[in-house]
């Protein structure tokens, strides 16, 4: 009976301290979830190889990659963030950032990021993450629009093509864009069904940032810099009729169809569309991207995608770790080669220029970096509200001439003073 | 117990019956109701009560936000809203359109379904077809069609030399919302249809045939016998249509996602957008029961049709 | 049916509209069928034509193999989801059918005015509290927190299909049975079921197919793309700026369609007729 009852003991305490030791095990494994809303194959597939190569040498935090549907990343993080499944790092764009700020879903970061790394990146980008003193993400990946041009057709028409010495002005893009329109075809088809990222980002040309700091309290305004881009794109559509008028209602990429069969001499774009130019257009297609268009500067906002924190992250520091390791200069490089982005660390673009030998386009797409400047708008929380239920419809109707440059600027202020105000 | 088979059921037996006529005890019928109500109780009623509840409160997104009792206050804020009264308005005119001009196709087709015509079986299986199909399928199907480059409607109006070959047809500020009425109807065929075909054959063939003897037209017929005959199914099945489009999301949520600048956006597709892209739960559950408010409306005329019809 | 003589014009113009209506209701599912063959280049061009140039089945294998299979794998959740849903629905709705369809009283009218109502509430109002619900119990971005939200919500609807067809079943059997001293689960098990079956699968596969298709609460509760249902996904192809690449679009909403049409196709006839004996008379 005695032994019986040894056994059982010794079996019980065998099994609790191989249990413990398991449990002990796995608790110092720290595991992370990082939502990403990576969609080109080339970038899901750097993405991958990165976290795998993390996981490798990091046996102590491993983390798991958890997609995220593209075409919903507010309302899927938004719906984690309010369900209580966020992940804890998070993949976003700065615009989208503040309005989760303000709802206190995202960690501040500022006493977390290692001094390695804030050097990196150019205190310009760091103030489009910047809320109030906090920074809650960090700036990864931006974009620029460029014109594009199918530089046959520029050839015949004995137009020359802009230099990074020697960009084109707003009054010369006009001009050319004129040029090229005959019967037939147009200068420029200009898919924008959705105008107010590409009408804000180049309004900087001539200064215009629509929210300026008034008393404490952001207020809309829409002066004479604010309306100059908006105003000339109004005009190549309606005065010049330069841009195909029925091309408008199209997204970027729906024009290109039009583009590569000739319709139209350029198109404008965001700089990543190059790799759709390389993917698909036919054989012997010959085009070039451009260099940053010229107002008074060439300045665009900046936009960055950002990796954030979540505030209900049990593993914060390790979070961070992570971020740093997906942005260190290697793995950002790769990034942005992926996505054809432009590295917020000038280290990486120089790397990412290096390691392709598509030179060109991504020459003039990193050279970019100078020029970009914080935009108001990224930073206010109200301001993805405004944006698709005020500036996109006010927006898109101007553009099709069924509202006044006037009734435009009434409607996205009372917009924003409607929203702001709740 | 009687031994005479002729006596018919023991009487006895007729005497256990008890007042609710299937000889169901009330204990009986809670143990077969529990399964079902029990996951009514919690995961319906109550919900759709604290729905209702969430729309005089404060309730948003936000980590430990607290939730305040406002009252009216978002009632207020939604008539001042003006996207709201905007969706409210796209809202009434989609469903009475698609609930109209549906009806009046489903019926064409019900009454084309009754004659003897060959390849009714067709027409009766493709008829039912949007019921079986997601209505996100419907919603891309759709979209191909209307698609301005590489959609067949343009190209059929290119060959047909008939104007307006390049209209982006979903993203057109005065063309958007009948293309999605279009849609509307085309998933609403199905329900109305079948719905109508079941009343029609109802009706007695003898009635037709005299009215046919003594010269009525076939025009006179409909209007004096079958439309009449007609009547309770007609109402029980356009009220029933115009709620349930009023209610409408998942297909012009794909076609349009409301857009362009709102033209087609569902009272629905702005709750959703209120609730999830921007948290503001109090606010659209707000929306929510104001909805309510027009779907009694049209139950109201559905019960004084019923009511008027009874008499 | 009404048999008269007809005019030979009336005849013509019948199967002109007749044709109509096929064309209206057969045209876009065909186009679509027309564009799930057609390769990628020519989808892009400018004029396209209705029988593909390019015939390939190109689209299918890309919709079918691309991001590992993951349209297979979501059509798995799809089955999952729907099957359970199914099979519970009709288990917790047959004996609650029972008892509305054969007891008169309060209950019964306030069952049946439920189901009525609940067909009619625009769905933000409850998928709000739900979901705080659901994350409350942390069933969130799972497919049990789906099922359980998709079986309360075809309950209504499966509950009145299997009432239609238990009134079909006339009482005297059960009377009869209940003479002879039957207990109330004998006469369920063995004289109601066995003549309801072809009721009971009718209903079971009308409630497959309604959560197969169904989007709005699938959007809300599922986050994750593992778990994603297939009306979901279709619904996220339209990539990103409005890029959509219609062969495997077309391919994907074709191939996620079928199961559902063919099993409509299949309950189709009984599907009319039982339903719409409630409708007409009630």
């Amino acid at each position: 009976m005695r032994k019986v009852i040894t056994l059982g003991v010794l079996t019980l305490l065998c099994t609790v301290l191989v249990a413990g030791a398991q449990a002990g095990k796995q608790a110092s494994v720290v595991k992370l979830k990082f939502a990403t809303y990576v969609w080109q194959p080339t970038t899901v597939a750097a993405n991958k190889a990165i976290v795998e190569s993390w996981n490798k040498s990091h046996p102590g935090i491993q983390v798991e990659i958890v997609p995220v549907d593209v075409n919903s990343v507010h309302d899927k993080l938004l719906t984690s963030f309010v369900g209580g499944t966020a992940a804890d790092v998070i993949h976003d764009e700065a615009a989208d950032i503040a309005g989760f700020t303000q709802q206190g879903y995202l960690a501040n970061l500022t006493p977390l990021i290692p001094k390695t790394l804030k050097r990196t990146i150019p205190n310009s980008l760091w103030q489009t993450t910047n809320f109030g003193g906090k920074i809650t993400g960090v700036p990864a990946l931006l974009q620029t629009y460029n014109i594009f041009a199918n530089m046959d057709i520029l050839k015949s028409a004995g137009i020359k093509a802009p230099t990074l010495a020697d960009p084109w002005t707003w009054p010369e893009f006009r001009a050319n864009a004129k040029r090229l329109t005959t019967s037939g075809r147009f200068g420029v088809c200009w898919g924008l069904r959705s105008p107010t990222a590409v009408t804000q980002t180049m309004s900087l040309n001539y200064g215009g940032q629509f929210f300026y700091l008034e008393n404490g309290k952001w207020t809309f305004k829409f002066g004479p810099n604010d309306q100059n881009v908006v105003r000339q794109m109004h005009d190549m559509i309606h005065v010049d009729k330069s841009v195909d008028p029925a091309a408008t209602g199209l997204s970027g990429s729906a024009v290109l169809p039009a583009f590569f069969g000739g319709k139209c001499a350029m198109t404008v774009a965001g700089n990543f569309a190059a790799q759709s130019m390389i993917l698909q257009s036919p054989k012997g297609f010959n085009w070039a991207m451009f260099p940053l268009l010229k107002g008074r500067t060439q300045e665009q906002v900046a936009n960055p995608q950002t990796y954030s924190i979540s505030q209900q992250s049990t593993n914060k520091q390790a979070a961070m770790f992570f971020i740093s390791y997906l942005v260190n200069r290697q793995n950002l490089a790769k990034l942005a080669l992926g996505d054809w982005l432009i590295p917020a660390n000038p280290e990486a673009g120089k790397l990412a220029r290096k390691s392709t030998k598509r030179t060109g386009s991504w020459k003039i797409a990193t050279e970019s970096v100078v020029h970009f400047r914080k935009g108001n708008w990224v930073s206010l929380a109200a301001y993805p509200r405004w944006k698709a239920e005020v500036a996109q419809p006010n927006f898109v109707q101007y553009l099709r001439g069924s509202i006044s440059l006037e009734d435009l600027g009434k409607n996205l202020e009372d917009g924003w003073k409607r929203i702001n105000g709740r | 117990m009687s031994a005479a088979p002729e006596a018919g059921p023991p009487i006895f037996a007729r005497t256990r019956r008890n007042r609710s006529g299937s000889g169901l005890s009330g204990r009986e019928t809670m143990l077969l109701l529990i399964p079902a109500l029990l996951p009514i109780v919690i995961l319906s009623v109550l919900p759709l009560v604290r729905g209702i509840y969430l729309g005089f409160t404060d309730a948003r997104a936000g980590l430990n936000v607290p939730t305040t009792f406002i009252g009216l206050d978002n009632f207020r804020a939604l008539l001042d809203d003006e996207l709201f009264v905007n969706s409210f308005k796209i809202g009434v005119i989609w469903s009475v359109a698609v609930t109209a001009i549906g009806f009046c196709f489903a019926l064409g087709l019900a009454l084309l379904l009754t004659q003897n015509l060959r390849g009714r079986w067709l027409a009766r299986s493709l008829a039912l077809v949007p019921w079986a199909m997601p209505a996100v399928v419907v919603g891309i199907m759709w979209k191909l069609v209307f698609q301005p480059q590489a959609g067949v409607l343009n190209e059929a109006l290119r060959r047909g030399h008939i104007p307006g070959e390049n209209t982006d047809w979903l993203s057109s500020f005065s063309w958007a919302l009948p293309a999605v009425i279009l849609v509307g109807v085309w998933a609403g065929m199905p329900q109305t249809t079948v719905a109508l075909l079941a009343g029609l054959q109802s009706i007695q063939d003898e009635l037709h045939e005299a009215a046919a003897v003594d010269g009525a037209t076939a025009w006179q017929r409909f209007r004096t016998i079958t439309l009449p005959q007609l009547r309770p199914v007609i109402i029980a099945i356009t009220t029933l249509d115009f709620i349930w489009n009023f209610n409408s999301f998942g297909l012009v949520y794909v076609l349009t996602e409301g857009g362009p600048a709102g033209k087609t956006q569902l009272p629905m597709l702005f709750a959703y957008s209120q609730a999830f892209e921007y948290g503001e739960f109090g606010y659209a559950s707000a929306l929510g029961s104001a909805m309510v408010v027009v779907i009694a409306v049209a139950l109201v005329f559905y019960l004084w049709g019923r009511l008027k019809e009874a008499k | 049916m009404i048999v008269t003589t007809r005019p030979r014009r009336t005849k013509t113009v019948q199967y002109a509209v007749l044709l109509g209506y096929l064309v209206f209701l057969g045209f876009p599912l065909l186009w679509m069928l027309s564009m799930s063959f057609k390769g990628p280049r020519e989808l892009v061009q400018l004029y396209p034509s209705f029988i593909p140039e390019d015939f390939t089945f190109e689209n299918y294998r890309t919709a079918l193999t691309e991001d590992d299979h993951q349209l297979v794998r979501n059509g798995i959740n799809s089955l999952k989801v729907a099957a359970v849903t199914a099979l519970l629905t009709t288990m917790i709705g047959l004996p609650a059918a029972y008892v509305l369809a054969r007891r008169k009283g309060l209950i019964t009218r306030l069952g049946l005015g439920w189901i009525l109502l609940s067909q009619m509430f625009p769905l933000i109002l409850i998928i709000i509290p739900l979901f705080l619900l659901l994350r409350d119990l942390k069933l969130t971005n799972s497919h049990i927190g789906l099922v359980v939200v998709y079986v309360v919500w075809a309950l209504p609807f499966i509950l009145w299909m299997l009432m239609s067809y238990i009134r079909g079943i006339p009482h005297d059997l059960e009377e009869a049975a209940t003479v002879d001293g039957a207990s109330r689960f004998q006469i369920l098990v063995g004289i109601i079921a066995p003549l309801l079956v072809p009721g009971i699968v009718v209903t079971t596969l009308f409630a497959f197919i309604s959560a197969w298709n169904e989007f709005f609460f699938a959007l809300v509760i599922l986050e994750n793309p593992d778990l994603t249902t297939l009306p979901l996904r279709l619904a996220q192809y339209v990539g990103i700026e409005g890029v959509v690449r219609f062969g495997p679009l077309a391919a994907a909403a074709l191939l996620a369609t079928a199961p559902s049409l063919i099993l409509f196709t299949i309950i189709q006839r009984w599907l009319a007729r039982g339903l719409l004996s409630g409708a007409v008379k009630g």
